[in-house]
C-alpha cells in the first residue's frame, strides 16, 4: 500500500515536471510580464514601437544603437559621451568612427560586454534576430525599439529617445529648430509659380513610390512640389512604401515635371541612366529633360533631423533659379574658399553629397568626408565644403602632427586664380587648343595646361602677359567667368 | 584461383563500373550562361539577357539557364527585387536532379581570370554526374578572339583626330589572366589604333599609370569607354561619374575634355555571338575541360 502510494507520487511528481518543462517558453513569456512585488520607481515609462512596455528608474547613460538612424539622433542629441557603441551601416557623423562597432547578426555576449544600460534597436531587428534581442532582455539590458515609419510619429520618436537618454530639453530644442527650418523653406516655396509635378522613385522593383503619409512626401510638399502620385496606396497597413507601376507613370508621362530617385543599398530606385533607358520612359516630361535627381535615402527618408536637408535639397533641385541664387557673391570682395564653394555648388546645382553606408569602408587619398578639422558637422556651411570637394571643384590641405595627418580647408583663405582655373575648366566643355597665347608665369602650376586652354579660348585673360596665378579673386570676377559659359 | 577469383571481382567492378554511369535523361540538354551578374535591370537586359537570348536562337534544342557568380549580386536582387537568380553550385545541382544529360557551361567573362577558375573548379565536381559536360572559354582567350572583339569595337571608337583619344575602362585582376588588357592594348596599337588605351580598375596597367601617356602624346580630348560586359556600376560610377575619384573627373583636372560611352561590350552582337561560338567549340570538344 505504502509502495503504491509512493509510485503515485513520484508519477505524479514526474508528470508536473513534464508539464513545466513543455510549457517552459509560455511559462517564461508569462513571467516576463508579472512584477513580482516590484516596488521600485520608474520615472521612464512608455511603449515601445515593438509594442513592449519599457520602464526605466532614470535616463541611460551607456547606450548602444543598433541602427544609424538612432545613432545620428543620439548625436545630434548631444549625446557623444553616453554612446559606446553603434552598428555596422553608420555613416554619419563621423564622429560614429571612434566608437566600438556592434552587429545584431553575431553574438549577444559582445553586446552584454561592453556592459550597456540600453540598447536601441528598431522592430526590423527584432523580426529579424529574436534570440540576439532575448540574450540582451534576460541579462538585464534595457532594449528599447524605435521606428516612425510615418513623418509625424517623428516628433514623438525624438521625444521619447530624449526621455530615454535624459535629454528632454535638448529634443524639444533640436524639433522646434527642425520644424523652424522646415517652415521657413515652405515660406520660401509656397508662393512659387508653376509649381512643378513629381514623381519619387523609391525602389525599381515594380516601381514603387511613397505614401502621402511619408517624410518623402512631406519634403515634397515643403519643397513646393506636387506629388503626382499622392493616390499611391500603401504595400501593407501602416507602411509608407507604394507600389505604382510603369503604366500608371507614364500615363502621367507628359505631366511630370520632375523625377527623383532615391538611391541606397536596399530597396533603391534607379539611377539616372537606368531611369532613361527604361521602355517607354522617354515619353516622361521629366526624363526628356533630363530633370532627374538622385537623392542618398539617408536624407530624404530615413528619420533623422538631416530630413531638413534632404527636403532644401528637392527645393534646390525643384527651383534652382529662386533658391540656388548666387547674385550675393556678386561683389567687388575677395572670394574667400567657404564662399567659393558654395558659389560653385550652388552654380552647379550640384546636390549635395552624402556618404552611404560603405563610405567608410574605403580609404581616400585626399580628403575624406568629415575629416576637416575647421569644418565640423555642425558648421553651417558643412555640406557645401564637402560637396565641393567631393566634386572635385576644391581641395583641402594637410598637415603633419604627431605623425598624423590632419586635413583642414582653410575657410577663411582666398580662392587663388590659379585654384579657381581648375575649376572653372570642370564645368566647361572646352578642347584644348593647339595654338597657344604665350603666358609668362604659369610654369610653376599644376594646372599650366587647364590655364593655358581657358586663355586660349578668352575665358580668361591675361593682365600684361601674365596669369598672375597666386591672386585672389573676387566674387564678381568668379561669376563673369562662369557667366561666360551660358 | 586465387587468380580465377580476382579475375572475376575485377569483372564485377568494371560491370558494376559501366552501370553506374550517370543516371540522365538522354533527351535533356541545356546551356548554362554564367555571368557576373549586375544589379541593374536596364542594362542586364540590354547585355546577359541578350547574350542568352543569342543563344536561346542558336541552340532551340538546348534549354538556356543562367547563374551568376557574384553573390552580391544574386543577394541584391534577391532582396530588392525579388528575382531569383542561381549561383553556379545551385544551377548545377538543378541540372543534376532534373537529370540533364549533356550540360555545356558558357561563361560570359572578358577573360580566364579568378572568377573563370573559381566556377571552373565548381563545375568540376560535377564531371560524373552527365554523359557530357563542357565548359566554354571566356571572350579573350584565343587570338582570333581580339580580332573579332577589335573588329567589333571599330564602330565605337570611330575615326579619331591625333589629339583625340579613347581609353578603355578594364576591371583588371590580381590573376595573371590580367594580361590580356595589356594583350588587347598591343593588338589595338598594332591595328593602328595609335590612341586607343586600355587602362583598368584594379589590374595592370592601372588608371594612373596610362592617363600620363595621354599627356605625353599631345592628346586634348578622351573618349571613356567601358571594357566590360555590362556598364553598370563601374562604368556610372568609377569611369563617368560625376565625384573627384571618376575617371571622367580626374582627366578633366589634368586639362582633358572629356566625353562618355555608356554601352557595356555585351550589347554588341558580335560578342555575343563569340560567346556563342565558343559554346560551340566546348561542345565539339575545344573547349577548357571535360
Amino acid at each position: 500500500m505504502r509502495n503504491v502510494k509512493f509510485k503515485t507520487l513520484a508519477w505524479a511528481s514526474v508528470l508536473v515536471l513534464l508539464i513545466i518543462f513543455i510549457g517552459r517558453y509560455w511559462i517564461e513569456r508569462g513571467l516576463d510580464r508579472v512584477d513580482f512585488l516590484d516596488t521600485r520607481e520608474y520615472t521612464i515609462d512608455f511603449v515601445d514601437d515593438s509594442g513592449r512596455r519599457v520602464k526605466m528608474e532614470g535616463p541611460a547613460n551607456r547606450i548602444i544603437s543598433l541602427y544609424s538612424a538612432h545613432t545620428e539622433n543620439l548625436f545630434a542629441l548631444g549625446l557623444d559621451n553616453q554612446i559606446i557603441g553603434v552598428g555596422t551601416s553608420e555613416s554619419y557623423p563621423v564622429e560614429f568612427l571612434d566608437k566600438p562597432m556592434f552587429d545584431y547578426k553575431s553574438d549577444p555576449e559582445k553586446v552584454i560586454a561592453a556592459n550597456p544600460d540600453l540598447v536601441l534597436i528598431r522592430p526590423f531587428i527584432e523580426r529579424k534576430q529574436p534570440d540576439f534581442v532575448d540574450a540582451l532582455r534576460q541579462s538585464g539590458i534595457t532594449v528599447v525599439s524605435f521606428y516612425p515609419e510615418s513623418q509625424e510619429d517623428f516628433d514623438t520618436y525624438i521625444l521619447e529617445l530624449g526621455l530615454v537618454t535624459g535629454r528632454e530639453k535638448m529634443a524639444e530644442r533640436k524639433l522646434k529648430a527642425f520644424h523652424e527650418e522646415l517652415d521657413a523653406l515652405r515660406e520660401l516655396t509656397k508662393d512659387i509659380e508653376p509649381k512643378l509635378n513629381v514623381f519619387f522613385e523609391s525602389s525599381d522593383v515594380e516601381l514603387k513610390t511613397v505614401t502621402t503619409e511619408s517624410v518623402a512626401a512631406r519634403a515634397i510638399e515643403y519643397a513646393g512640389g506636387i506629388n503626382i502620385a499622392s493616390d499611391a496606396v500603401a504595400i501593407t497597413k501602416g507602411s509608407t512604401i507604394a507600389v505604382y507601376g510603369a503604366e500608371r507613370i507614364l500615363e502621367k508621362a507628359d505631366q511630370i515635371d520632375a523625377y527623383i530617385t532615391q538611391r541606397g543599398v536596399m530597396g533603391a530606385g534607379g539611377n539616372l541612366h537606368t531611369i532613361s533607358i527604361r521602355p517607354g520612359f522617354n515619353t516622361i516630361k521629366a526624363v526628356k529633360e533630363g530633370k532627374i535627381l538622385e537623392i542618398n535615402q539617408k536624407i530624404i527618408s530615413s528619420p533623422t533631423f538631416r530630413q531638413v536637408k534632404g527636403t532644401y535639397e528637392l527645393a534646390r533641385f525643384l527651383y534652382p533659379e529662386i533658391i540656388d541664387d548666387i547674385s550675393k557673391f556678386n561683389t567687388d570682395e575677395n572670394l574667400n574658399r567657404v564662399d567659393a564653394a558654395e558659389l560653385f555648388v550652388r552654380y552647379d546645382n550640384r546636390p549635395v553629397f552624402a556618404p552611404t553606408a560603405s563610405y567608410y569602408r574605403k580609404e581616400y587619398d585626399g580628403h575624406t568626408y568629415g575629416m576637416f578639422e575647421d569644418v565640423p558637422s555642425s558648421f553651417e556651411r558643412f555640406d557645401f565644403v564637402e560637396t565641393a570637394l567631393n566634386a572635385g571643384f576644391m581641395e583641402g590641405f594637410k598637415r603633419r602632427e604627431d605623425a598624423e595627418d590632419i586635413e583642414y580647408f582653410d575657410v577663411e583663405g582666398d580662392l587663388t586664380r590659379d585654384e579657381f582655373a581648375k575649376t572653372l575648366f570642370l564645368f566647361y566643355d572646352l578642347v584644348p587648343m593647339n595654338e597657344h597665347v604665350a603666358i609668362e608665369d604659369i610654369s610653376d602650376s599644376e594646372n599650366q595646361k587647364i590655364i593655358q586652354s581657358l586663355v586660349d579660348h578668352g575665358v580668361l585673360e591675361l593682365e600684361a602677359g601674365n596669369f598672375n596665378p597666386n591672386r585672389a579673386v573676387t566674387g564678381k570676377e568668379v561669376i563673369s567667368a562662369l557667366e561666360k559659359i551660358k | 584461383m586465387k587468380r580465377f577469383m580476382a579475375m572475376i571481382l575485377l569483372v564485377t567492378l568494371v560491370l558494376a563500373g559501366c552501370a553506374s554511369g550517370p543516371n540522365t535523361d538522354k533527351s535533356k540538354r541545356a546551356i548554362l550562361v554564367v555571368s557576373f551578374g549586375t544589379s541593374y535591370s536596364d542594362t542586364r537586359e540590354l547585355t546577359i539577357e541578350a547574350t542568352e537570348q543569342a543563344f536561346v536562337e542558336a541552340y532551340p534544342d538546348y534549354d538556356i539557364r543562367r547563374a551568376f557568380t557574384a553573390q552580391i549580386v544574386i543577394d541584391v536582387l534577391a532582396e530588392r527585387d525579388g528575382i531569383e537568380v542561381d549561383n553556379i553550385q545551385e544551377a548545377m545541382d538543378k541540372l543534376k536532379k532534373e537529370k540533364y544529360s549533356e550540360v555545356i557551361v558558357q561563361p560570359t567573362l572578358v577573360m580566364n581570370g579568378a572568377e573563370y577558375d573559381e566556377m571552373a573548379a565548381v563545375v568540376e565536381q560535377f564531371e560524373e554526374d552527365f554523359d557530357k559536360l563542357v565548359i566554354g572559354n571566356a571572350l579573350l582567350t584565343s587570338h582570333a578572339d581580339y580580332e573579332i572583339v577589335i573588329e567589333a569595337l571599330k564602330a565605337q571608337i570611330g575615326e579619331l583626330a591625333a589629339d583625340e583619344a579613347v581609353m578603355f575602362m578594364g576591371h583588371g585582376t590580381h590573376h595573371f589572366a590580367d594580361a590580356a588588357y595589356s594583350a588587347m592594348d598591343l593588338r589595338l596599337k598594332n591595328e593602328g589604333f595609335d590612341n586607343v588605351y586600355m587602362a583598368t580598375v584594379e589590374g595592370y596597367p592601372l588608371f594612373e599609370e596610362v592617363a600620363p601617356k595621354l599627356e605625353a602624346k599631345g592628346i586634348n580630348k578622351v573618349t571613356l569607354m567601358p571594357f566590360m560586359l555590362v556598364a553598370g556600376d563601374h562604368a556610372s560610377n568609377d569611369m563617368a561619374g560625376d565625384e573627384d575619384d571618376s575617371w571622367k573627373v580626374q582627366l578633366k583636372k589634368m586639362g582633358f575634355a572629356v566625353d562618355t560611352y555608356m554601352h557595356g561590350l555585351g550589347e554588341l552582337k558580335e560578342v555575343q555571338d563569340l560567346f556563342v561560338a565558343h559554346a560551340e567549340e566546348a561542345m565539339n570538344g575545344e573547349g577548357h575541360a571535360e
